[in-house]
């Protein structure tokens, strides 16, 4: 073992919740994440083909002890998502009669691997080791800047936006997302086998589409696979929480999908939460989603 | 060949409710070996590779008026679907408790008969459900294999007699829920599981591949049969590491057993047993589980039921 101090000793009360999160951004099966560490928490990120980059924010204030002792630059390592999310899930069974379990997680052992075990019970421990990578430098810089001063996004249901996507599969290959001022509204519109277009008026459906800005019609399309993976693992507590999830298009048509997903203290149920609801802000998990525009002519640029 | 009993209350609660729907998840066909005094539901001793179960009764603790008779010292054994004999036993039952009469004596008859099928020029073997109900009477005919000739029945007898080396040491599951659970997980991490077993009451589970590790340490278990003090200077030492110097020192053995046959060992549970032992046997031959029951409202052991399982090793490991 090395003198210095790991760079990060962690401990999570809430396995369930952090499993959610990172299984929110997991559209396949062989997946491998790099993690970076920093001072204010946990950042895991993941990309496929130059397209499409999802991120992980686990803040510090999601652990209940949170000791940072990476040194100047971020560490980061690279995992197998799967393994990492199959294995966290080994340590969200209640462990002898308790709601829930706490573990400590540890980066690097011996041989860089990321360590994690339980903590809360004195005769029962569940532990693991999770071999690390040196990780692959992000090929592509999601540079996500705003289109103009005014921003183009919305926020919708979670899980309206969820059916919608679902539904806009049967046309296939490639969704436009047109969001226009007048009168305020975001279309999706699916061509391929057939046509299928969605409708969100902000007016009309305020429970559906919660907020709106834009100042002139803008319009791009997006890979369908791509846009699926936005929301093909959403949480199932972001649904029962009945959680928005906010989209942005910035410059180039570059979307951007974030979601909100809880890492509250499983013994404390909040029973009246709604979107606009009382949560610990805290508490919260933040999935970011990048999704890069089809390169098409016939989109109207800014 | 004969075989004819009526199957009491008690022996259509345990069947129906407990021990059917553990031994189905065990595997579809099992072996049914009936002798003057117990009747037993075999699993894989015949055929190599899968899990081994044996779960045994005393006559008593089923049937009332047992009459069996063959030329073979009065044993029968032949093969069974369990989904088919749970479907026949289940819907007896609710023939017999129609019009909420609950289950009265001699009114669920069991029999071996021979039969001519339907559009069939030979005639085949079932064990035959007759149950009487307040308006109705239900013939259930349960298909099953020919009856064992001898020579099978003495290889089935000698694999059973084989089937009951004990372990010498003996931890006992302290929550077998919990273990389930945990092992369910595993499944989607790997497939090959290392089982140490110590004498100092510790049991170790652990998947390990060439990218990850992941294991189960549980302490201070009730040891049955060979006991030891744990080393203390071992104490503050990782679960891995003690369990290996455990190894070492020969206060412990260590098996690799399939992980898919140690989630359903624990799928035992389902026949409700009061508690659960797991022991390596003698030179690592098997991973074997038993499960103990007690006598309802005590503490005393159930010796007309038993139920043990032997999981095949892998790889013989440290043993």
């Amino acid at each position: 073992m090395s003198s210095e101090g790991p760079d990060l000793v962690c401990e999570v009360d809430n396995v369930q919740g952090i499993v959610d999160a990172l299984t929110a951004v997991r559209w396949k099966r062989q997946q491998d994440a790099v993690v970076e560490l920093s001072e204010h928490g946990v950042v895991l990120i993941v990309e496929e083909s130059s397209c499409l980059q999802a991120k992980v924010y686990l803040q510090r204030e999601l652990f209940i002890k949170y000791e940072y002792g990476g040194a100047q630059g971020r560490p980061r390592f690279g995992v197998s998502l799967g393994l990492l999310v199959n294995c966290l899930n080994t340590f969200s069974v209640p462990a002898g009669g308790r709601s829930s379990s706490t573990i400590e997680i540890r980066y690097p052992g011996p041989d860089m691997q990321l360590l994690l075990k339980s903590v809360d019970s004195l005769d029962a421990c569940i532990y693991a080791e999770i071999r690390t990578r040196i990780p692959e430098t992000i090929s592509w810089d999601y540079n996500f800047e705003p289109a103009g001063t005014t921003p183009l996004s919305f926020t919708v249901k979670s899980a309206a936006l969820k059916e919608a996507i679902d539904d806009l599969e049967w046309p296939g290959s490639s969704v436009q997302i047109i969001l226009q001022p007048d009168p305020p509204s975001v279309t999706f519109k699916g061509e391929g086998h057939g046509d299928l277009q969605i409708d969100f008026m902000y007016y009309v459906n305020t429970d559906l589409l919660i907020a709106f800005s834009c100042d002139r019609q803008v319009s791009y399309r997006y890979k369908y696979k791509f846009l699926q993976a936005t929301t093909s693992n959403i949480p199932s507590s972001v649904i029962r929480d009945n959680r928005g999830s906010k989209l942005t298009i910035g410059r180039g048509g570059m979307l951007k999908v974030q979601h909100l997903v809880s890492v509250a203290r499983p013994s404390i149920p909040h029973p009246h939460v709604d979107s606009a609801g009382y949560q610990q802000p805290s508490r919260i998990a933040y999935i970011e989603f990048f999704v890069k525009p089809e390169e098409d002519e016939s989109t109207i640029n800014d | 060949m004969k075989f004819k009993a009526f199957l009491t209350e008690n022996g259509v609660n345990l069947l129906e409710k407990r021990f059917l729907p553990a031994l189905d998840k065990m595997g579809k066909i099992c072996h049914l070996y009936l002798t003057r005094d117990h009747t037993m539901f075999l699993h894989n001793l015949l055929n190599g590779d899968g899990i081994q179960s044996v779960a045994q009764f005393r006559k008593e603790a089923l049937f009332d008026d047992y009459r069996i008779s063959s030329q073979n010292e009065d044993r029968i054994a032949f093969a069974i679907d369990i989904s088919l004999l749970q479907r026949a036993v289940r819907s007896s039952v609710s023939i017999c408790t129609e019009f909420g009469s609950g289950l009265t004596q001699n009114r669920l008859q069991i029999k071996l008969v021979k039969k001519l099928p339907p559009n069939c020029t030979q005639s085949m073997p079932f064990l035959t459900f007759e149950t009487k109900g307040y308006k109705s009477a239900v013939i259930q005919d349960v298909p099953i294999s020919k009856p064992f000739s001898r020579a099978q029945v003495i290889e089935l007898q000698t694999a059973l007699d084989m089937a009951q080396d004990l372990p010498q040491t003996l931890v006992q599951v302290p929550d077998l829920n919990q273990l389930q659970n945990f092992v369910d997980r595993l499944k989607h991490v790997g497939d090959l599981l290392n089982v140490s077993i110590s004498k100092y009451g510790d049991l170790l589970v652990q998947i390990s591949t060439t990218l990850i590790t992941v294991g189960a340490e549980f302490q201070k278990l009730l040891v049955i049969g060979e006991q030891a003090d744990a080393p203390a200077e071992d104490r503050n030492l990782s679960a891995q590491t003690r369990s290996a110097r455990a190894v070492l020192r020969g206060d412990a053995q260590s098996v690799q057993v399939s992980v898919k046959h140690f989630a359903k060992s624990l799928q035992c549970h389902l026949a409700k047993p009061d508690c659960a032992f797991y022991g390596i046997a003698p030179r690592g031959a098997c991973l074997t589980v038993i499960f103990q029951f007690f006598i309802p409202g005590s503490r005393q052991t159930d010796k007309s039921i038993s139920l043990h399982c032997r999981l095949p090793v892998l790889d013989p490991g440290s043993s």
